[in-house]
Protein backbone atom coordinates (compact mmCIF):
# COMPACT_ATOMS: atom_id res chain seq x y z
CA UNK A 1 0.00 0.00 0.00
CA UNK A 2 1.37 3.40 -0.96
CA UNK A 3 1.42 5.76 1.99
CA UNK A 4 -0.14 9.23 1.93
CA UNK A 5 3.38 10.63 2.18
CA UNK A 6 4.92 9.02 -0.87
CA UNK A 7 1.84 9.11 -3.12
CA UNK A 8 1.94 12.86 -3.90
CA UNK A 9 5.68 12.63 -4.52
CA UNK A 10 5.16 9.80 -7.01
CA UNK A 11 2.27 11.56 -8.75
CA UNK A 12 4.04 14.91 -8.94
CA UNK A 13 7.47 13.62 -9.94
CA UNK A 14 6.98 13.70 -13.72
CA UNK A 15 5.05 17.01 -13.98
CA UNK A 16 7.43 18.82 -11.62
CA UNK A 17 10.52 17.39 -13.31
CA UNK A 18 9.15 18.56 -16.67
CA UNK A 19 8.38 22.04 -15.35
CA UNK A 20 11.80 22.28 -13.73
CA UNK A 21 13.62 21.19 -16.89
CA UNK A 22 11.71 23.22 -19.45
CA UNK A 23 10.31 26.14 -17.50
CA UNK A 24 12.22 26.97 -14.33
CA UNK A 25 15.70 26.23 -15.68
CA UNK A 26 15.19 28.20 -18.95
CA UNK A 27 13.84 31.11 -16.90
CA UNK A 28 16.84 30.85 -14.59
CA UNK A 29 19.16 30.84 -17.63
CA UNK A 30 17.55 34.07 -18.78
CA UNK A 31 17.74 35.62 -15.31
CA UNK A 32 21.42 34.68 -14.96
CA UNK A 33 22.42 35.87 -18.40
CA UNK A 34 20.71 39.20 -17.68
CA UNK A 35 23.23 39.87 -14.90
CA UNK A 36 26.39 38.42 -16.46
CA UNK A 37 28.79 39.29 -19.28
CA UNK A 38 29.89 36.91 -22.06
CA UNK A 39 32.80 35.89 -19.85
CA UNK A 40 30.47 35.02 -16.98
CA UNK A 41 31.34 37.95 -14.69
CA UNK A 42 28.55 39.62 -12.74
CA UNK A 43 27.34 42.94 -14.12
CA UNK A 44 24.44 45.33 -13.80
CA UNK A 45 25.32 46.86 -17.15
CA UNK A 46 22.35 45.41 -19.07
CA UNK A 47 19.88 46.90 -16.62
CA UNK A 48 21.59 50.28 -16.39
CA UNK A 49 21.55 50.32 -20.18
CA UNK A 50 17.76 49.96 -20.06
CA UNK A 51 17.39 52.55 -17.31
CA UNK A 52 19.73 55.16 -18.74
CA UNK A 53 18.62 55.14 -22.36
CA UNK A 54 15.90 57.68 -23.13
CA UNK A 55 14.71 55.48 -26.02
CA UNK A 56 13.64 52.72 -23.61
CA UNK A 57 11.70 55.15 -21.49
CA UNK A 58 9.95 56.34 -24.64
CA UNK A 59 9.09 52.77 -25.65
CA UNK A 60 7.93 51.93 -22.12
CA UNK A 61 5.80 55.07 -22.05
CA UNK A 62 4.19 54.22 -25.41
CA UNK A 63 3.61 50.62 -24.27
CA UNK A 64 2.01 51.69 -20.99
CA UNK A 65 -0.06 54.43 -22.58
CA UNK A 66 -1.46 52.00 -25.16
CA UNK A 67 -2.12 49.39 -22.44
CA UNK A 68 -3.85 51.94 -20.20
CA UNK A 69 -6.14 53.30 -22.91
CA UNK A 70 -6.83 49.74 -24.11
CA UNK A 71 -7.90 48.75 -20.59
CA UNK A 72 -10.16 51.80 -20.20
CA UNK A 73 -11.91 51.18 -23.54
CA UNK A 74 -12.23 47.45 -22.79
CA UNK A 75 -14.03 48.30 -19.54
CA UNK A 76 -16.32 50.81 -21.27
CA UNK A 77 -17.32 48.23 -23.88
CA UNK A 78 -17.07 45.07 -21.76
CA UNK A 79 -19.14 46.23 -18.79
CA UNK A 80 -22.31 47.05 -20.76
CA UNK A 81 -21.94 43.84 -22.78
CA UNK A 82 -21.61 41.74 -19.61
CA UNK A 83 -24.56 43.55 -18.04
CA UNK A 84 -26.62 42.98 -21.17
CA UNK A 85 -25.86 39.25 -21.20
CA UNK A 86 -26.46 38.64 -17.50
CA UNK A 87 -29.27 41.07 -16.66
CA UNK A 88 -31.08 41.98 -19.85
CA UNK A 89 -31.11 38.90 -22.09
CA UNK A 90 -33.98 36.66 -21.05
CA UNK A 91 -33.82 34.22 -23.93
CA UNK A 92 -31.34 31.46 -23.01
CA UNK A 93 -30.59 30.39 -26.57
CA UNK A 94 -29.62 33.93 -27.58
CA UNK A 95 -27.34 34.28 -24.55
CA UNK A 96 -25.70 31.02 -25.55
CA UNK A 97 -25.11 32.33 -29.07
CA UNK A 98 -23.65 35.54 -27.63
CA UNK A 99 -21.29 33.64 -25.32
CA UNK A 100 -20.08 31.60 -28.28
CA UNK A 101 -19.56 34.80 -30.30
CA UNK A 102 -17.45 36.18 -27.44
CA UNK A 103 -15.38 33.01 -27.03
CA UNK A 104 -14.71 32.21 -30.70
CA UNK A 105 -12.40 35.25 -31.11
CA UNK A 106 -10.53 34.12 -27.97
CA UNK A 107 -9.74 30.85 -29.70
CA UNK A 108 -8.73 32.34 -32.99
CA UNK A 109 -5.08 33.22 -33.41
CA UNK A 110 -4.01 36.81 -32.66
CA UNK A 111 -2.56 36.84 -36.12
CA UNK A 112 -5.90 36.04 -37.74
CA UNK A 113 -7.74 38.64 -35.70
CA UNK A 114 -5.14 41.33 -36.34
CA UNK A 115 -5.14 40.43 -40.02
CA UNK A 116 -8.90 41.02 -40.07
CA UNK A 117 -8.27 44.56 -38.81
CA UNK A 118 -5.50 45.10 -41.34
CA UNK A 119 -8.08 44.44 -44.04
CA UNK A 120 -10.78 46.53 -42.35
CA UNK A 121 -8.58 49.52 -41.51
CA UNK A 122 -6.75 49.85 -44.83
CA UNK A 123 -7.11 52.92 -47.05
CA UNK A 124 -9.91 51.32 -49.04
CA UNK A 125 -11.11 49.11 -46.17
CA UNK A 126 -14.65 48.84 -44.92
CA UNK A 127 -14.05 51.27 -42.03
CA UNK A 128 -12.87 54.07 -44.31
CA UNK A 129 -15.63 53.32 -46.82
CA UNK A 130 -18.15 53.58 -43.99
CA UNK A 131 -16.68 56.80 -42.59
CA UNK A 132 -16.70 58.39 -46.04
CA UNK A 133 -20.16 57.01 -46.80
CA UNK A 134 -21.72 58.78 -43.81
CA UNK A 135 -19.72 61.91 -44.55
CA UNK A 136 -17.52 61.93 -41.43
CA UNK A 137 -14.43 62.34 -43.55
CA UNK A 138 -13.87 63.04 -47.24
CA UNK A 139 -10.40 61.49 -47.46
CA UNK A 140 -9.47 57.98 -46.21
CA UNK A 141 -8.11 58.17 -42.68
CA UNK A 142 -4.82 56.54 -41.79
CA UNK A 143 -5.23 53.82 -39.13
CA UNK A 144 -2.44 51.35 -39.89
CA UNK A 145 0.83 52.51 -38.39
CA UNK A 146 -0.92 54.69 -35.82
CA UNK A 147 -1.68 54.16 -32.15
CA UNK A 148 -5.38 54.27 -32.96
CA UNK A 149 -4.97 51.22 -35.19
CA UNK A 150 -3.09 49.31 -32.48
CA UNK A 151 -5.75 50.30 -29.93
CA UNK A 152 -8.60 49.04 -32.12
CA UNK A 153 -6.82 45.71 -32.56
CA UNK A 154 -5.83 45.27 -28.89
CA UNK A 155 -9.26 46.23 -27.55
CA UNK A 156 -10.73 43.71 -29.95
CA UNK A 157 -8.51 40.94 -28.65
CA UNK A 158 -8.91 41.74 -24.96
CA UNK A 159 -12.60 42.73 -24.60
CA UNK A 160 -13.74 39.09 -24.17
CA UNK A 161 -11.65 38.81 -20.97
CA UNK A 162 -13.50 41.76 -19.42
CA UNK A 163 -16.89 40.41 -20.47
CA UNK A 164 -16.15 37.02 -18.89
CA UNK A 165 -14.67 38.48 -15.67
CA UNK A 166 -17.42 41.07 -15.12
CA UNK A 167 -20.13 38.69 -16.34
CA UNK A 168 -19.06 36.04 -13.85
CA UNK A 169 -19.05 38.59 -11.02
CA UNK A 170 -22.49 39.90 -12.01
CA UNK A 171 -23.95 36.41 -12.35
CA UNK A 172 -22.93 35.44 -8.82
CA UNK A 173 -24.29 38.56 -7.09
CA UNK A 174 -27.14 37.77 -4.71
CA UNK A 175 -30.06 39.84 -6.01
CA UNK A 176 -31.36 40.06 -2.43
CA UNK A 177 -29.02 42.98 -1.67
CA UNK A 178 -30.38 45.00 -4.55
CA UNK A 179 -33.97 44.12 -3.66
CA UNK A 180 -33.34 45.20 -0.06
CA UNK A 181 -31.90 48.49 -1.27
CA UNK A 182 -34.92 49.08 -3.51
CA UNK A 183 -37.33 48.13 -0.70
CA UNK A 184 -35.70 50.77 1.47
CA UNK A 185 -36.69 53.38 -1.11
CA UNK A 186 -33.32 53.80 -2.82
CA UNK A 187 -33.57 54.62 -6.53
CA UNK A 188 -32.13 52.34 -9.21
CA UNK A 189 -29.18 54.62 -10.03
CA UNK A 190 -28.10 54.88 -6.39
CA UNK A 191 -28.66 51.15 -5.86
CA UNK A 192 -26.40 50.45 -8.81
CA UNK A 193 -23.75 52.88 -7.59
CA UNK A 194 -23.71 51.85 -3.91
CA UNK A 195 -24.74 48.17 -4.01
CA UNK A 196 -24.26 46.47 -7.38
CA UNK A 197 -21.04 48.15 -8.48
CA UNK A 198 -19.12 47.49 -5.24
CA UNK A 199 -20.23 43.83 -5.37
CA UNK A 200 -18.84 43.25 -8.86
CA UNK A 201 -15.85 45.54 -8.48
CA UNK A 202 -13.36 42.81 -7.48
CA UNK A 203 -14.19 40.82 -10.63
CA UNK A 204 -14.02 43.95 -12.76
CA UNK A 205 -10.72 45.13 -11.27
CA UNK A 206 -9.00 41.78 -11.60
CA UNK A 207 -10.31 41.57 -15.19
CA UNK A 208 -8.94 45.05 -15.88
CA UNK A 209 -5.49 44.25 -14.47
CA UNK A 210 -5.44 41.01 -16.50
CA UNK A 211 -6.20 43.01 -19.66
CA UNK A 212 -3.55 45.58 -18.77
CA UNK A 213 -0.90 42.89 -18.24
CA UNK A 214 -1.78 41.18 -21.53
CA UNK A 215 -1.75 44.53 -23.37
CA UNK A 216 1.70 45.41 -21.96
CA UNK A 217 3.18 42.10 -23.15
CA UNK A 218 1.28 41.90 -26.48
CA UNK A 219 3.48 41.32 -29.50
CA UNK A 220 1.63 40.11 -32.59
CA UNK A 221 -1.10 42.76 -32.72
CA UNK A 222 1.17 45.81 -32.29
CA UNK A 223 3.72 44.28 -34.68
CA UNK A 224 1.13 43.89 -37.45
CA UNK A 225 -0.93 47.03 -36.94
CA UNK A 226 2.02 49.35 -36.29
CA UNK A 227 3.38 48.74 -39.78
CA UNK A 228 6.88 49.25 -38.34
CA UNK A 229 6.04 52.81 -37.24
CA UNK A 230 5.57 52.24 -33.52
CA UNK A 231 7.70 50.13 -31.19
CA UNK A 232 6.37 48.48 -28.02
CA UNK A 233 8.35 46.70 -25.33
CA UNK A 234 7.89 43.09 -26.49
CA UNK A 235 9.23 44.06 -29.95
CA UNK A 236 12.49 45.15 -28.30
CA UNK A 237 12.85 41.67 -26.79
CA UNK A 238 12.12 39.97 -30.09
CA UNK A 239 14.65 42.17 -31.92
CA UNK A 240 17.42 41.25 -29.49
CA UNK A 241 16.78 37.53 -29.92
CA UNK A 242 16.04 37.43 -33.64
CA UNK A 243 18.25 40.05 -35.29
CA UNK A 244 20.68 41.66 -32.83
CA UNK A 245 21.57 38.37 -31.08
CA UNK A 246 22.48 40.10 -27.82
CA UNK A 247 21.07 37.46 -25.47
CA UNK A 248 22.27 39.21 -22.30
CA UNK A 249 20.54 42.42 -23.13
CA UNK A 250 17.47 40.59 -24.43
CA UNK A 251 17.40 38.66 -21.15
CA UNK A 252 17.44 41.89 -19.11
CA UNK A 253 14.51 43.19 -21.19
CA UNK A 254 12.66 39.87 -20.70
CA UNK A 255 13.16 39.95 -16.94
CA UNK A 256 11.89 43.53 -16.84
CA UNK A 257 8.71 42.58 -18.72
CA UNK A 258 8.26 39.43 -16.63
CA UNK A 259 8.57 41.27 -13.31
CA UNK A 260 6.14 43.97 -14.45
CA UNK A 261 3.61 41.33 -15.50
CA UNK A 262 3.95 39.21 -12.36
CA UNK A 263 3.51 42.23 -10.10
CA UNK A 264 0.32 43.19 -11.96
CA UNK A 265 -1.06 39.66 -11.90
CA UNK A 266 -0.20 39.35 -8.22
CA UNK A 267 -2.19 42.49 -7.46
CA UNK A 268 -5.10 41.17 -9.54
CA UNK A 269 -5.04 37.87 -7.66
CA UNK A 270 -5.09 39.66 -4.28
CA UNK A 271 -8.05 41.80 -5.29
CA UNK A 272 -9.95 38.81 -6.71
CA UNK A 273 -9.36 36.82 -3.53
CA UNK A 274 -10.38 39.58 -1.12
CA UNK A 275 -13.53 40.03 -3.21
CA UNK A 276 -14.36 36.33 -2.94
CA UNK A 277 -13.90 36.40 0.81
CA UNK A 278 -16.09 39.49 1.17
CA UNK A 279 -18.90 38.06 -0.96
CA UNK B 1 -33.92 54.33 -21.07
CA UNK B 2 -30.62 53.20 -19.52
CA UNK B 3 -31.64 49.67 -20.41
CA UNK B 4 -32.01 50.50 -24.09
CA UNK B 5 -28.72 52.37 -24.11
CA UNK B 6 -26.91 49.37 -22.58
CA UNK B 7 -28.54 47.00 -25.07
CA UNK B 8 -27.47 49.26 -27.91
CA UNK B 9 -23.84 49.40 -26.73
CA UNK B 10 -23.86 45.63 -26.17
CA UNK B 11 -25.18 44.86 -29.64
CA UNK B 12 -22.63 47.24 -31.17
CA UNK B 13 -19.89 45.46 -29.18
CA UNK B 14 -21.09 42.08 -30.46
CA UNK B 15 -21.00 43.41 -34.02
CA UNK B 16 -17.46 44.66 -33.38
CA UNK B 17 -16.48 41.15 -32.22
CA UNK B 18 -17.97 39.44 -35.25
CA UNK B 19 -16.95 41.94 -37.94
CA UNK B 20 -13.26 41.02 -38.56
CA UNK B 21 -14.01 37.30 -38.56
CA UNK B 22 -16.90 37.76 -40.99
CA UNK B 23 -14.75 39.98 -43.20
CA UNK B 24 -11.97 37.39 -43.37
CA UNK B 25 -14.33 34.56 -44.27
CA UNK B 26 -16.01 36.80 -46.87
CA UNK B 27 -12.72 37.99 -48.36
CA UNK B 28 -11.45 34.41 -48.73
CA UNK B 29 -14.24 33.73 -51.24
CA UNK B 30 -13.40 36.55 -53.66
CA UNK B 31 -12.60 35.82 -57.31
CA UNK B 32 -10.20 38.76 -57.51
CA UNK B 33 -6.48 38.21 -56.98
CA UNK B 34 -6.37 40.99 -54.37
CA UNK B 35 -8.19 41.15 -51.05
CA UNK B 36 -11.53 42.85 -51.16
CA UNK B 37 -14.61 42.91 -48.97
CA UNK B 38 -17.40 42.44 -49.83
CA UNK B 39 -15.99 39.71 -52.15
CA UNK B 40 -16.39 40.14 -55.90
CA UNK B 41 -17.85 36.89 -57.14
CA UNK B 42 -17.68 33.67 -55.15
CA UNK B 43 -15.06 30.94 -55.48
CA UNK B 44 -13.25 28.34 -53.41
CA UNK B 45 -10.13 28.50 -55.56
CA UNK B 46 -7.97 30.09 -52.82
CA UNK B 47 -8.52 27.05 -50.67
CA UNK B 48 -7.33 24.96 -53.62
CA UNK B 49 -4.20 27.13 -54.00
CA UNK B 50 -3.50 26.50 -50.33
CA UNK B 51 -3.75 22.72 -50.49
CA UNK B 52 -1.50 22.64 -53.55
CA UNK B 53 1.24 24.65 -51.87
CA UNK B 54 3.64 22.20 -50.16
CA UNK B 55 4.89 24.85 -47.70
CA UNK B 56 1.36 25.40 -46.38
CA UNK B 57 0.66 21.69 -46.25
CA UNK B 58 3.86 21.04 -44.30
CA UNK B 59 3.18 23.94 -41.90
CA UNK B 60 -0.33 22.58 -41.44
CA UNK B 61 1.07 19.12 -40.63
CA UNK B 62 3.67 20.59 -38.21
CA UNK B 63 1.04 22.67 -36.39
CA UNK B 64 -1.31 19.74 -36.06
CA UNK B 65 1.33 17.22 -34.94
CA UNK B 66 2.70 19.77 -32.49
CA UNK B 67 -0.72 20.51 -31.02
CA UNK B 68 -1.59 16.80 -30.79
CA UNK B 69 1.72 15.85 -29.16
CA UNK B 70 1.65 18.82 -26.75
CA UNK B 71 -1.93 17.99 -25.73
CA UNK B 72 -1.13 14.30 -25.20
CA UNK B 73 1.96 15.03 -23.07
CA UNK B 74 0.06 17.72 -21.16
CA UNK B 75 -2.73 15.25 -20.31
CA UNK B 76 -0.27 12.57 -19.17
CA UNK B 77 1.42 15.11 -16.87
CA UNK B 78 -1.65 17.04 -15.70
CA UNK B 79 -3.82 14.10 -14.60
CA UNK B 80 -1.41 12.75 -11.93
CA UNK B 81 -0.63 16.33 -10.88
CA UNK B 82 -4.31 17.12 -10.35
CA UNK B 83 -4.77 13.84 -8.41
CA UNK B 84 -1.93 14.82 -6.09
CA UNK B 85 -3.31 18.36 -5.65
CA UNK B 86 -6.89 17.25 -5.08
CA UNK B 87 -6.32 14.18 -2.90
CA UNK B 88 -3.34 14.88 -0.64
CA UNK B 89 -2.27 17.54 1.82
CA UNK B 90 1.48 18.01 1.62
CA UNK B 91 3.92 20.81 2.34
CA UNK B 92 4.26 23.24 -0.56
CA UNK B 93 0.93 22.20 -2.11
CA UNK B 94 -0.05 25.83 -2.77
CA UNK B 95 3.29 26.65 -4.41
CA UNK B 96 3.08 23.59 -6.66
CA UNK B 97 -0.40 24.55 -7.76
CA UNK B 98 0.70 28.15 -8.41
CA UNK B 99 3.75 26.98 -10.36
CA UNK B 100 1.75 24.64 -12.59
CA UNK B 101 -0.82 27.37 -13.33
CA UNK B 102 1.73 30.18 -13.85
CA UNK B 103 2.21 29.77 -17.64
CA UNK B 104 -1.35 31.12 -18.01
CA UNK B 105 -0.19 34.61 -17.06
CA UNK B 106 3.35 34.50 -18.40
CA UNK B 107 4.29 36.73 -21.36
CA UNK B 108 4.80 34.11 -24.09
CA UNK B 109 7.50 36.24 -25.70
CA UNK B 110 9.59 35.81 -22.55
CA UNK B 111 9.12 32.02 -22.42
CA UNK B 112 9.87 31.73 -26.14
CA UNK B 113 13.08 33.72 -25.74
CA UNK B 114 14.05 31.61 -22.71
CA UNK B 115 13.51 28.36 -24.59
CA UNK B 116 15.56 29.59 -27.54
CA UNK B 117 18.44 30.58 -25.27
CA UNK B 118 18.24 27.42 -23.17
CA UNK B 119 17.66 25.30 -26.28
CA UNK B 120 20.86 26.64 -27.83
CA UNK B 121 22.71 25.71 -24.64
CA UNK B 122 21.49 22.08 -24.65
CA UNK B 123 21.42 21.70 -28.42
CA UNK B 124 17.71 21.50 -29.20
CA UNK B 125 17.15 25.08 -30.41
CA UNK B 126 14.92 25.49 -33.48
CA UNK B 127 13.72 21.89 -33.46
CA UNK B 128 10.38 20.17 -33.07
CA UNK B 129 11.44 19.14 -29.54
CA UNK B 130 12.07 22.77 -28.54
CA UNK B 131 8.63 23.75 -29.86
CA UNK B 132 7.01 20.76 -28.15
CA UNK B 133 8.33 21.36 -24.64
CA UNK B 134 7.28 25.02 -24.76
CA UNK B 135 3.81 24.13 -25.98
CA UNK B 136 3.39 21.48 -23.25
CA UNK B 137 4.25 24.11 -20.63
CA UNK B 138 1.68 26.63 -21.88
CA UNK B 139 -1.19 24.17 -22.48
CA UNK B 140 -0.88 22.05 -19.34
CA UNK B 141 -2.73 24.58 -17.13
CA UNK B 142 -5.84 24.20 -19.32
CA UNK B 143 -6.02 20.45 -18.65
CA UNK B 144 -5.25 20.96 -14.97
CA UNK B 145 -8.02 23.53 -14.55
CA UNK B 146 -10.59 21.36 -16.32
CA UNK B 147 -9.76 18.16 -14.39
CA UNK B 148 -9.29 19.53 -10.84
CA UNK B 149 -12.93 20.56 -10.18
CA UNK B 150 -14.11 17.05 -11.07
CA UNK B 151 -12.04 15.45 -8.31
CA UNK B 152 -14.51 16.53 -5.63
CA UNK B 153 -15.09 14.93 -2.19
CA UNK B 154 -18.08 12.80 -3.29
CA UNK B 155 -15.86 11.30 -5.92
CA UNK B 156 -13.29 10.55 -3.23
CA UNK B 157 -15.76 8.37 -1.30
CA UNK B 158 -16.14 6.15 -4.36
CA UNK B 159 -12.37 5.77 -4.64
CA UNK B 160 -12.05 4.83 -0.97
CA UNK B 161 -14.85 2.27 -1.36
CA UNK B 162 -13.03 0.77 -4.31
CA UNK B 163 -9.76 0.54 -2.36
CA UNK B 164 -11.56 -0.92 0.69
CA UNK B 165 -13.06 -3.60 -1.49
CA UNK B 166 -9.58 -4.71 -2.45
CA UNK B 167 -9.06 -3.08 -5.83
CA UNK B 168 -5.47 -1.87 -6.35
CA UNK B 169 -4.62 1.76 -7.04
CA UNK B 170 -4.25 1.10 -10.79
CA UNK B 171 -7.61 -0.69 -11.05
CA UNK B 172 -9.25 2.06 -9.00
CA UNK B 173 -7.76 4.71 -11.27
CA UNK B 174 -8.92 3.14 -14.52
CA UNK B 175 -12.35 1.95 -13.35
CA UNK B 176 -13.36 4.64 -10.84
CA UNK B 177 -11.35 7.83 -11.30
CA UNK B 178 -10.88 7.97 -15.06
CA UNK B 179 -14.58 7.68 -16.00
CA UNK B 180 -15.32 10.60 -13.65
CA UNK B 181 -12.71 12.95 -15.06
CA UNK B 182 -13.08 11.95 -18.71
CA UNK B 183 -15.20 15.05 -19.47
CA UNK B 184 -12.56 17.32 -17.95
CA UNK B 185 -9.80 15.63 -19.91
CA UNK B 186 -11.71 16.05 -23.17
CA UNK B 187 -12.67 19.71 -22.64
CA UNK B 188 -9.26 20.62 -21.20
CA UNK B 189 -7.60 18.74 -24.04
CA UNK B 190 -9.62 20.65 -26.65
CA UNK B 191 -8.67 23.99 -25.08
CA UNK B 192 -5.04 22.85 -24.93
CA UNK B 193 -5.11 21.77 -28.57
CA UNK B 194 -6.50 25.10 -29.79
CA UNK B 195 -4.14 27.17 -27.64
CA UNK B 196 -1.19 25.29 -29.07
CA UNK B 197 -2.47 25.46 -32.63
CA UNK B 198 -2.95 29.24 -32.63
CA UNK B 199 0.24 30.23 -30.83
CA UNK B 200 2.61 32.70 -32.48
CA UNK B 201 4.60 34.39 -29.70
CA UNK B 202 6.13 31.24 -28.28
CA UNK B 203 6.68 29.34 -31.53
CA UNK B 204 8.23 32.20 -33.47
CA UNK B 205 11.56 31.88 -31.63
CA UNK B 206 12.09 28.22 -32.48
CA UNK B 207 10.67 27.93 -36.00
CA UNK B 208 12.77 27.94 -39.18
CA UNK B 209 12.03 28.30 -42.88
CA UNK B 210 11.52 24.53 -43.14
CA UNK B 211 10.08 23.85 -39.67
CA UNK B 212 7.15 26.23 -39.49
CA UNK B 213 3.70 26.35 -37.94
CA UNK B 214 0.67 27.87 -39.67
CA UNK B 215 0.31 30.93 -37.38
CA UNK B 216 4.03 31.78 -37.59
CA UNK B 217 4.05 31.30 -41.35
CA UNK B 218 1.05 33.62 -41.61
CA UNK B 219 2.67 36.16 -39.33
CA UNK B 220 5.82 36.29 -41.46
CA UNK B 221 3.80 36.40 -44.67
CA UNK B 222 1.31 39.08 -43.65
CA UNK B 223 4.06 41.56 -42.81
CA UNK B 224 4.95 41.73 -46.51
CA UNK B 225 1.84 40.90 -48.52
CA UNK B 226 -1.83 40.33 -47.94
CA UNK B 227 -3.73 38.26 -50.47
CA UNK B 228 -6.75 35.96 -50.58
CA UNK B 229 -4.68 32.83 -49.69
CA UNK B 230 -3.98 34.31 -46.24
CA UNK B 231 -7.69 35.00 -45.88
CA UNK B 232 -8.36 31.37 -46.82
CA UNK B 233 -5.97 29.98 -44.15
CA UNK B 234 -7.51 32.36 -41.62
CA UNK B 235 -11.02 31.32 -42.59
CA UNK B 236 -10.14 27.67 -42.00
CA UNK B 237 -8.84 28.41 -38.49
CA UNK B 238 -11.91 30.52 -37.63
CA UNK B 239 -14.34 27.83 -38.76
CA UNK B 240 -12.32 25.17 -36.89
CA UNK B 241 -12.32 27.28 -33.69
CA UNK B 242 -16.07 27.88 -33.98
CA UNK B 243 -16.70 24.15 -34.43
CA UNK B 244 -14.60 23.25 -31.38
CA UNK B 245 -16.37 25.89 -29.25
CA UNK B 246 -19.77 24.57 -30.32
CA UNK B 247 -18.67 21.01 -29.46
CA UNK B 248 -17.47 22.27 -26.05
CA UNK B 249 -20.80 24.02 -25.55
CA UNK B 250 -22.72 20.83 -26.27
CA UNK B 251 -20.30 18.83 -24.10
CA UNK B 252 -20.01 20.94 -20.95
CA UNK B 253 -22.46 23.81 -21.61
CA UNK B 254 -20.99 27.29 -21.92
CA UNK B 255 -24.04 28.92 -20.36
CA UNK B 256 -21.68 30.44 -17.81
CA UNK B 257 -23.26 33.88 -17.60
CA UNK B 258 -26.67 32.83 -16.32
CA UNK B 259 -27.85 34.41 -13.12
CA UNK B 260 -28.35 32.60 -9.86
CA UNK B 261 -25.32 30.37 -10.38
CA UNK B 262 -23.21 30.57 -7.23
CA UNK B 263 -19.55 29.89 -7.70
Amino acid sequence: MISARTAPALLLFAPLAFFAAFFLVPMAVVAISSITTDGGALTALHYTRILLDQYHWDVLWVTFRIALVTTAICMLIGFPLAWYLVRIVRWRAWRRVCVILIIVPLFTSNIVRSFGWMVLLGRTGLVNQGLMGIGLTDRPMRFLGTETGILIGLVYILVPFVVLAVGNALATIDRGYEDASADLGVGPARTFWFVTLPLCLPGAVSGAIMVFALAVSAYVTPALLSGGQITVFSMLIFQQYSSVFDFHYGAALSVTLLVLTLVLVGIAGRIGESGRRAA
Amino acid sequence: MARHLISLVALAALAYLVLPLAVIIGASLTQTSYLVFPPEGLTLKWFGVLFNDPSYVSAFVTSTLLALAATAVAIVLAVPASLALARYAFPGRKSVSALLASPLVLPYVVLGAALLQYGSAIGIARSFEALLVGHVIIVMPFVLRSVLPLLNPEQRTLEEASLDLGAGPATTFFLVVLPQIRGGIISGGLLAFISSWINVELSIFNTTATLNTIPVKMFNYVQYTVDPTIAAVSAITIVAAALVIIILDLLIGLDMLSEGRRS
